[in-house]
Order: structure tokens, then sequence, then C-alpha cells
């Protein structure tokens, strides 16, 4: 039996960010929970992209921080290799009237909270991105700080830095139940019994089920989103181009291989991480259109992973009304990288009683039972 | 001893320790400075005063502990290398020690090179942390080592050990010697961390090559058997496909 003070359940991002971010405060007896290895989730699979150009205050100003400290997140959590940061921006292609309307919106929204964004014409366009197919396109809105940067290594930077602090990380260990008696969670594992007075669910898309052995309904369904990536070469492509209207995002990596993905709207809600061959024939077709010089890199692997959806396409971070110490953080819909170090944060704030340093209050669970839902305009 | 090979005795360094309590309390200077010569730039160079004014150039320098913040702004300055910065608040398992070096190439912030004792024998493997080397420093470069905690007062020197030869990798040009040390020294234990932290396996040839041998230097220094490890999953394609032909646009040459 290990008895702490938090037991985090998930490896990924969010949960390594939260226990960096506690034990950073002083709250270092802490355990990781994850059933696999670190990153073994949506983390290591996703497209590892950060932007600041969202369409709501909130998720604008979430991003802005988060970002501010994945720049100097390397010195922080002193990880001498680096997490492969990359701000050469984003690139949004705008190809109706609708969407150029809601970008500029997006666009006076980001500017008047500082944000060095701006709209582009379709000339503008291609000279930042030479290869650049604009048949069709309107515009496009571009900020330089956007980028990305190695979701493993960022993950392996906060569970490092957080296990030096004393956090306690079990790999391939999994939750298997969680009995609540008073303030007391036994968490019943493959690899023995761990108690804690606070728990927390972070175990991405299967967080709705980690919240069922409490009795704490979350609206999470898993979504898959698939994902290839071709062979290195030299850098073509400086920003990370994203089309809603194809429901695709395509950047070069520093290593020089090109990662890219495609929303598929018509996904059934269901666990699902295996590849499909219609995905690299869809994607292919798409990107081949939208960046011609492409069509000669090869393919080297594609893979899948999903997304932690909530309703509101929001994350839900908060302590469950109806079990004094269970938190969740979950629910982050396809964008919890970027945002991992304010939720790390935030949650580490609320965990031990502090005031949070952004408001939080919109994220809690209950606005989905009080019917005031987040709603983000901006999302692949 | 010093007067015969210039080595330093258990007793001499013991003469130059910091006091435990401020050992303690963080970062500190240690100044193994063992000989009465006209030398004086130590005192000059911190900017917080904390190696006292010598009355005679002759002087050993002295320190006001409390006022050392252990910045290591005067380790590039002294002629005879013998200033360090020891920080035994590092972390959990490691001490932090702030050296002088003066070679060429100089390591890598990351790199892991072999930590050197006073007599420069091998002692421990050390992690560089940060190397500082500005114009100002004039070809004395500051290196930052972490060291297991029990070598703080050893390790004073550090040798760049040649790159390993034998490449297990070759889509990602990793070589036996780094994955030796993910498995020796950082403890990882699986492929998939492997090739999360190094990209084995996710090159061109998904691990055909690479991941066999990985799987067979965990046995050999783990004894964990290759049938009992988690492999990571091949993923389509099984050949590197143009997206070109993917979107219909005929045949791939290369591998027609
Ligand atoms: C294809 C794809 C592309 C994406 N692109 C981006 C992007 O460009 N930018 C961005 O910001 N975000 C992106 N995302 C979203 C992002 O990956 C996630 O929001 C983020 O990684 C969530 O991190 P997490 O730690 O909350 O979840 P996860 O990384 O999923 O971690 C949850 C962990 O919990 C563990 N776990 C689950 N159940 C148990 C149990 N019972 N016991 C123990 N452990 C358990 C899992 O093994 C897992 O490791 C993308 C996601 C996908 C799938
Ligand atoms: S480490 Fe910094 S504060 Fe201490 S003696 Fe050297 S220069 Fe002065
Ligand atoms: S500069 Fe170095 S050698 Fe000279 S007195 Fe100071 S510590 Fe001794």
């Amino acid at each position: 039996m290990h008895r702490h003070e938090v037991i985090i359940i998930g490896g990924g991002v969010t949960g390594c960010a939260i226990a960096y971010n506690l034990a950073a405060r002083g709250l270092r007896d802490v355990a990781v929970l994850e059933r696999y290895y670190l990153a073994s989730g949506a983390t290591g699979r996703c497209g590892a992209g950060f932007r600041h150009q969202w369409g709501t205050k909130t998720n604008c100003l979430l991003a802005k921080h988060a970002i501010a400290k994945l720049e100097t997140l390397a010195e922080e959590l002193d990880y001498p290799g680096g997490i492969d940061l990359k701000q050469k921006g984003y690139l949004i292609l705008a190809y109706t009237p609708r969407m150029v309307e809601q970008f500029k919106k997006n666009l006076a929204l980001q500017q008047s909270l500082g944000i060095d964004a701006r709209w582009l014409t379709p000339e503008e366009a291609k000279e930042i991105v030479p290869v650049l197919n604009t048949e069709g396109l309107l515009g496009a809105t571009y900020c330089p700080k956007d980028g990305h940067a190695n979701p493993f290594k960022v993950t392996d930077a906060y569970a490092r830095a957080a296990k030096r602090l004393g956090v306690k990380i079990h790999t391939y260990t999994e939750v298997l139940d969680i009995k609540v008696e008073g303030s007391l969670k036994t968490v019943l594992t493959n690899r023995g019994t761990f108690q804690a007075p606070v728990v927390v669910n972070a175990a991405g898309g299967h967080a709705a089920t980690i919240g069922r052995m409490v009795g704490v309904d979350l609206p999470i369904k898993p979504e898959r989103h698939q994902i290839l990536v071709t062979e290195p070469v030299e850098p073509l492509l400086d920003p990370m181009v994203i089309s809603f209207y194809h429901h695709l995002y395509c950047q070069q990596t520093p290593h020089g291989s090109f990662v890219m993905g495609l929303g598929d709207p018509n996904e059934p809600k269901e666990y699902n991480e295996r590849s499909s061959w219609q995905f690299l024939v869809q994607m292919a077709g798409k990107i081949v259109r939208l960046l011609p010089p492409l069509k000669n890199l090869r393919v080297v692997r594609q893979w899948a992973g999903v997304y932690d959806m909530s309703p509101d396409a929001q994350p839900i971070l908060c302590e469950a009304p109806e079990v004094p110490g269970f938190f969740v953080a979950a629910g982050f819909s396809g964008h919890g990288f970027m945002i991992a170090p304010m939720t790390g944060q935030l949650m580490a704030e609320l965990i031990l009683g502090q005031p949070t340093s952004l408001p939080v209050d919109m994220f809690h669970l209950s606005r989905f039972s009080r019917g005031e839902l987040l709603i983000e305009p901006s999302v692949v | 001893m010093l007067p015969v090979d210039g080595i330093p005795t258990p007793e001499d360094i013991m003469a130059k320790m910091p006091p435990p309590e401020r050992l303690a309390r963080g970062p500190v200077v240690m100044v193994e400075c063992f000989q009465q010569i006209p030398c004086d730039p130590c005192t000059h160079a911190c900017p917080r005063q904390a190696i006292l004014p010598m009355k005679d150039i002759n002087e050993i320098p002295r320190v006001d502990y409390e006022k050392c913040n252990g910045c290591g702004q005067c380790i590039s300055v002294c002629p005879g290398l013998a200033l360090f910065v020891v920080d035994l608040t590092y972390s959990e398992e490691e001490a932090l020690v702030k050296l002088p070096y003066e070679f060429l190439p100089l390591p890598a912030e990351g790199q892991v090179v072999a930590g050197l004792n006073r007599a420069g024998e091998e002692v421990c493997p050390a992690r560089v942390v940060k190397v500082v080397a500005t114009e100002k420093m004039d070809k004395t470069a500051v290196i930052w080592l972490a060291v297991p905690k029990n070598m703080a007062m050893e390790v004073r020197h550090l040798k760049v050990k040649p790159r390993g030869t034998t490449v297990i990798c070759r889509c990602e040009d990793v070589t036996l010697e780094e994955i030796e040390h993910l498995i020796k020294v950082e403890g990882v234990r699986t492929l998939e961390e492997i090739k999360r932290l190094k990209r084995c396996g996710m090159g061109p040839c998904q691990g055909r090559t690479c991941l066999p041998l990985i799987a067979r230097e965990i046995y050999r220094l783990c004894g964990t058997e290759p049938d009992s490890l988690a492999w990571p999953t091949y993923r389509p394609p099984v050949i590197p496909l143009k997206l070109g032909v993917l979107a219909g646009g005929g045949s791939d040459d290369a591998q027609a």
C-alpha cells in the first residue's frame, strides 16, 4: 500500500505538468499512475502545434500564457536538450466569405489582447508559403509566434523535473478501480494499491471511464484522429498550415519530416487507435492539391490517436462537486498539448486552494447542466 | 601531495571546504587555491566582493561565504583554474559542479561525459547541464556538470568521450553507445521509450533493422527476454509511398 497526498491518473502531458506544478509549489508527495509508458496516449500521437489564434477571449489568453511558458520551458525545467521548439507561425486559410468574416472578428479579438496576428492576402500568404496553391483562397490569418514543440520531450521534461522534486512516477500501472471512503480515496491498480485524499483524473480519452469509478459522470467521448509523417527533407514549409475548410493541418518539423492530419466530421465516437488506408488516400489527395510540391514526398508512417471530446470542445478543469478531492483535467478536444503548461499551473492552484492565475470557473463541469457551453468557433 | 604531484590530500581539501550550513543552502564557491603566489584576479572578479580584498598580493584568497551566491562569475578569471562552484541542493540525486574548461571542442549541453577527480581519474558519468563561453571569458569556458551527489567534492574536471561509432539505427543515425547510455544511466527499459527518445524505429525502415538489435541490448544489459518486451506497433505503409501516388497520380518510379 502506497500512501500519498495526491494521486494523478494519466502520464500524458497534462498529468506530468500537474505533478510538476504541485511539486514546484511545495506539494511533493505526489504519485503519477500511467497504464503504459509516459506520453503513450494522445500526447505522444498529437500534431504538436500551438497557436495564439483562437476565437474566444478565454482560449486566446490561455494559449498566450501557455505559449509564453513553452518558450522558456527547457530552462524552467532544466531540460538541456531542449523541446524542439519551432516558432514559424500558423497560417490559417479562409475559403468562404463567412470564414473571412469570422477570422477578421477573431483577429480583432486577438489584437485587442496583445497578440501579434494579422490578415494576409493570398499573395502575401504565398510569400510566406511559396509551395501554397492559392486557387480559391480568399485570404489567411497569420501569427508568427505560433509554432510547435516535441510533445514527448515536453512530457519527459515535466516528468524529470517532477521526479527531481520527489514525485513518484509509476509507469505500466493501470488504474482498475477507485473506492471512496470519507475523504480518502483508494486506487486499485495492477501493481498494488494507492491511497490519497486527492485524486486527479488526467486520463485523456479514458477520463469518462475513470470518472465512472467514483460515480462522476463526465461528458467526454473519445474521437479518433489520424495523422501521418513523411521522410525528412530540407526546410520547405515555415508555418503550420491549417484549413478548416479542408479539415486539415500540415507542418514541417525541425527534424525535416512533414506531419499532417485530417479531422473527419463523420468519425464515430468510440475508442479507436487503429489506422485506416482511407485516411492515407484522402489526406494525400487534399494535401497534394493544397501544397503541390509535396507530391514527391514519401509517407513513412501513419498512426491514430483520440481526441477527448467534450460537448463544447473545451476542457473540464475543476473539482467534482459530488466527490470532494476528485479533480478533473480532461476533455481537451484536440488542443490539450499547447495549453498543458497552463493546465498544470491552474490545476495545481485549484488543488492547493490558491487563487488561480487565470479565471477557471467557465471550465467547470457544471456548465453543461446549466447549459452554459463555451463555444469556440476556431477548431479543426 | 601538493609539492610532489600537485594533487591535494583530503586534509588539503577539507581546509578549503565551505561551511556545511552554507553548502546546505545552495550553490557556493570553493576556492582550491593552495599556494602563496602573486595573484589576485579573483578578488576583483566577484561582483559581490565575496572573495575578500588582499592586503598583500601573495595572500591566499579568503571568502565571505555569506556574500557568495554561487554565480560562478569568478571561475573563468582564475589563471590557476582553482575556482569551482558546488551546489549540493541541485536535485534529490544530483549535485551541480561548475568548473573551468579550456579544451576544444566544448561539450554540448545534455551530453554525458566522464567526470574526473583531482588526479585526473574517471570517477563517474556526468551530464553537461550548461556551457557558458562568452567573448569576455577569453576562452576559459565554464561547464555546469550534474554529478551523483556523493561525487560533488570529487569531480573537478571532465573528459569528453569520443562519440561511439557503432550505428544501430541507420535511419536516424543512433549509435550503440547512445542506446547503452539510455539503458544503463537513464534507466530506460522499453523499446517504446527508446523509440520516442531517439526516434529509433520512426525512420523509413520502421524499426525493422534497429529494434531487434536494441531488444538484444536490453536483454544483454537488463536480462529482459525480447519476447516479454512490448514491441512498438509496425505502422502502415509497409514501404514508404509518395503522396502523389496515394493521391492517384501515377506510379512511384523508385519503387516500381
Ligand atoms: C492526432 C492528434 C493530433 C493532435 N494535435 C494537437 C495539436 O496540434 N496541438 C495540441 O495542442 N493538441 C493536439 N492534440 C490533442 C492533444 O494531444 C491532447 O489534448 C493532449 O495530449 C492531452 O494530454 P493528456 O495528458 O490530457 O491526455 P493523454 O496524453 O491521452 O494522457 C492520458 C494518459 O492516461 C493514461 N490512462 C488512461 N487510462 C488509464 C488508467 N486506467 N490507468 C492509468 N493510466 C491511464 C493513458 O495511457 C494516457 O497516457 C492532438 C491529438 C491527436 C489525437
Ligand atoms: S561564485 Fe559569484 S558570488 Fe561567489 S565568489 Fe564567485 S563571483 Fe563571487
Ligand atoms: S585568481 Fe585563482 S590562482 Fe589567483 S589567487 Fe585567486 S584563486 Fe588563487
